[in-house]
């Protein structure tokens, strides 16, 4: 796929490949984005793969597909999963299986027919008390590698009501796009996945 | 969790790996633009939000991811401090006085255990708000330093823009308080207007009380009663009217009338909200709204009220409807008395609706009760009549009470109700002749005000006097000529009138009631209020006098003829 897609968020435009990490305030504003972000995929046919960190917002999401009025086939459109099964699989964090996980859904994803990606993930388990949760800056810089060579496009939400600024600083730093209040913040001199794994390997 | 969540380690302990000099300094600036970046996130960040401590806590905990220095906390022109981190270390006593010294610019503060520490102003356009201070191990590099003094830059303009939304805030929920009593306020008046728009029509339109009660009723949502000054229902709108209707104790209701004209406002009486309409001393009307819950509001008691206006206004119709047919009643009555032509009399009747074709008479009533008002003694004999079921046309005539009737009932029981009604007291009634035709009624009220005055003077016992049953002294009162009366008069008891006239005594009064008595010593005693022996005394005298023997029948007869006749010559005399 060439040219933008639509992310439904604030008529913000995103190349293919994008990974773009979004901050937001308490779970009305959080929904907005799912919502239009999500809606804006299923209306458009897209594979939509998304993590929420809780029971009931994952119920109210399998809603949505009901409420796109647009042409998508919907049926198996919209995968949704907690952090337990993704995230903290087995307890704790891993880079490398996280960064399996969404390489083996977006290629399940175009075995279904599906030509285009929308992954989605709810950032606040890296808050809990578990292992590997420390490697979450190193994973959204490695996890650039992934989208840049899939037709796909990323969206980490952060709640800064429970994120501090040093992580603000810290993803801000490590992203080449950050959504911030409707804006979209291009960061040409991001520490990319490289450089980013060279610092952290030395 | 709040902001002083920390970051994962990743960025924050980036270092970097032995590289060639253009490398590092590729590296090195590409990490100050990226912090820039940073930097213009959570400037973007702070501006948006309008919660001071949120700019605070993000601004002090953004610092880590910026350099190695740190945000110690804010020191505000108020004198406040809000700190940055909450590290346990202790804030200098005499920071605050360093940071006046600064006034409005930066320069460097001594904060214990910390190799540099600086205070920044935070300005806003309005002036300085405050300091923020910052420490680190070392001295910051330049970028660092520069990186500080943006940082507290935009922390200033943010908290300035925060204060200004908190006042704005403010200013609006005071609007808004504002705004919510000026729509009460418009509602209340808006009822208030549409109250008075309901009564006012009520008033112009002639529903009278039932219509007041009904047009309250229907404002209020409350049963409504109205009643009279003695508790009587007038008028009832609403559910729940009780039957019997309740009416107080005489006293009860005297003590609630008293303090409904004391307190001149809705009064609550048990279930009730009561307030008196009284357009005249004399003139009560009782509203009530009937409100057992204790629901009513203030536009409940602005409807009581003017529901009341309304009613004194309809009391007052009302009592002027009365008084003028009263005061049309009495011109007449007073025309009848004094003579008048049968037609007009008869006209004027009719159109008070009084049938005076009939035979009518004249009744005076002369009353003395603990009260020596007029209209007392004249709604006296109004009620009396009332009680002895007998219409009539009342006036008062020369201190007295004359009434114009058809009827004909017992006189003494009339009496006797109007000294009741009087609360005691004495009263006397004579009764005139009937008048074919209302021309002939002042012939009537004469024959009334003549028998008024003899049964005073000469029929003891006797309390109410009807002229047709006089005898004798009607024949007397009807001779033109009255020349040989009193002639015969002056032959029997001219000595007698002459020692009377002489000594101011009562001989002539003394014979005629021993005469009147058949010569009863105790009854006549008693009817002079003198002792028996005074009597005797006075007889013994009477006869050393005349020279009469008062045993002898024929001298007995003519001496009872002459006391009558001289009687009727007074009561004739008063007369005129």
């Amino acid at each position: 796929m060439t040219g933008t897609v639509s992310s439904g968020i604030d008529e913000i435009d995103l190349q293919p490949g994008s990974h773009v990490c979004a901050f937001y305030r308490g779970d009305s504003d959080r929904d907005r984005l799912l919502t239009g972000y999500l809606g804006a995929g299923l209306t458009a046919g897209d594979k939509c793969i998304c993590v929420v960190d809780s029971a009931y917002t994952a119920k109210r999401l399998e809603l949505l597909p009901r409420t796109c009025g647009g042409p998508g086939p919907f049926d198996g459109q919209l995968d949704i999963h907690l952090p337990e099964s993704t995230y903290l699989a087995g307890g704790e964090f891993t880079t490398s299986d996280m960064l399996t996980f969404w390489t083996e859904s977006m290629v399940k994803a175009e075995i279904e027919g599906f030509t285009f990606c929308r992954l989605v993930g709810e950032m606040t388990w890296a808050l809990r008390d578990a292992p590997g949760v420390e490697h979450l800056v190193g994973y959204e810089s490695e996890l650039n590698r992934v989208t840049s060579s899939y037709p796909v496009i990323v969206l980490c939400l952060y709640d800064l009501d429970l994120f501090s600024g040093e992580v603000v600083v810290n993803i801000v730093k490590t992203h080449p796009q950050v959504l911030v209040q409707g804006i979209l913040v291009e960061n040409p001199y991001y520490v990319g996945p490289d450089e980013f794994l060279r610092s952290a390997h030395a | 969790m709040t902001a002083e969540q920390t970051a994962p380690s990743g960025v924050a302990a980036m270092t970097t790996m032995p590289t060639r000099p253009d490398e590092a300094a590729d590296a090195n600036l590409r990490e100050r633009l990226g912090e820039f970046r940073a930097l213009l996130v959570i400037s973007l960040l702070m501006t948006e939000s309008v919660d001071e401590d949120q700019i605070l806590e993000l601004a002090a905990s953004s610092a880590p991811g910026l350099g190695p220095w740190r945000i110690d906390g804010y020191g505000f022109t108020d004198g406040s401090w809000r700190p940055g981190i909450d590290d346990g270390t202790p804030i200098p006593s005499d920071l605050a006085g360093q940071l006046v010294s600064l006034g409005n610019g930066a320069g460097i503060v001594e904060l214990p255990g910390r190799g540099w520490a600086w205070a920044f102003p935070l300005r806003s356009v309005s002036g300085l708000l405050g300091h923020l201070v910052a420490s680190c191990e070392r001295e910051p590099s330049a970028e660092e330093r520069f990186l500080i003094q943006v940082i507290a830059q935009q922390t200033g303009v943010a908290v300035s823009n925060a204060r200004l939304h908190a006042r704005e805030r403010a200013t609006a929920a005071e609007l808004a308080v504002t705004n919510a009593a000026l729509a009460e306020t418009v509602t209340n008046l808006q009822r208030s207007m549409d109250i008075h728009e309901r009564l006012t029509r009520v008033a112009v339109s002639g529903e009278g009380q039932p219509g007041i009660a009904k047009a309250l009723h229907e404002l209020t949502g409350m049963p409504v009663a109205i009643e009279d000054r003695y508790g009587n229902l007038s008028a009832w709108a609403g559910r729940g009217k009780p039957d019997p209707y309740p009416k107080e104790s005489f006293a009860k209701r005297e003590h609630l009338l008293r303090r409904l004209m004391r307190d001149s406002k809705p009064v609550r009486d048990g279930e009730r909200l009561i307030l008196l309409a009284s357009p005249r001393p004399d003139v009560i009307g009782v509203l009530a709204l009937v409100d057992p819950q204790r629901r009513a509001d203030n536009a409940d008691l602005v409807a009581l009220e003017h529901g009341a206006t309304v009613l004194s206004m309809e009391l007052a119709r009302l009592r002027g409807i009365a008084d003028t047919e009263l005061r049309l009643r009495r011109d007449l009555v007073h025309d009848l008395l004094a003579g008048t032509d049968d037609e007009s009399a008869q006209a004027r009747a009719e159109a008070l609706d009084y049938d005076l074709r009939r035979p009518h008479r004249v009744v005076v009533i002369e009353g003395k009760g603990r009260s020596r008002a007029h209209d007392d003694l004249l709604s006296a004999v109004r009620r009396a009549m009332r009680q002895v079921r007998q219409a009539g046309l009342f006036e008062t005539w020369s201190g007295n009470v004359a009434v114009v009737t058809a009827g004909q009932t017992d006189w003494e029981k009339l009496r006797r109700l109007i000294v009741s009604d009087l609360g005691g007291g004495q009263c006397h009634i004579g009764v005139g002749g009937s008048c074919a035709r209302p021309s002939e009624l002042p012939r009537s009220l004469r024959e009334a005000g003549l028998a008024l005055r003899l049964q005073k003077t000469l029929l003891p016992g006797s309390n109410a006097c009807e002229y047709p049953k006089l005898g004798i002294f009607r024949m007397l009162a009807a001779i033109p000529d009255l020349t040989d009366v009193d002639k015969f008069v002056r032959e029997w008891l001219g000595s007698l009138l002459d020692y009377d006239a002489r000594r101011k005594a009562e001989l002539v009064r003394t014979l005629t009631q021993y005469l009147e008595h058949g010569g009863n010593y105790e009854a006549t005693a008693a009817e002079l209020s003198v002792h028996k022996s005074t009597l005797k005394y006075r007889l013994q005298r009477i006869r050393d006098l005349t020279g009469l023997e008062l045993n002898n029948p024929d001298v007995h007869f003519n001496l009872q003829l002459a006391t009558r006749a001289w009687g009727t010559l007074q009561a004739l005399r008063d007369e005129r």
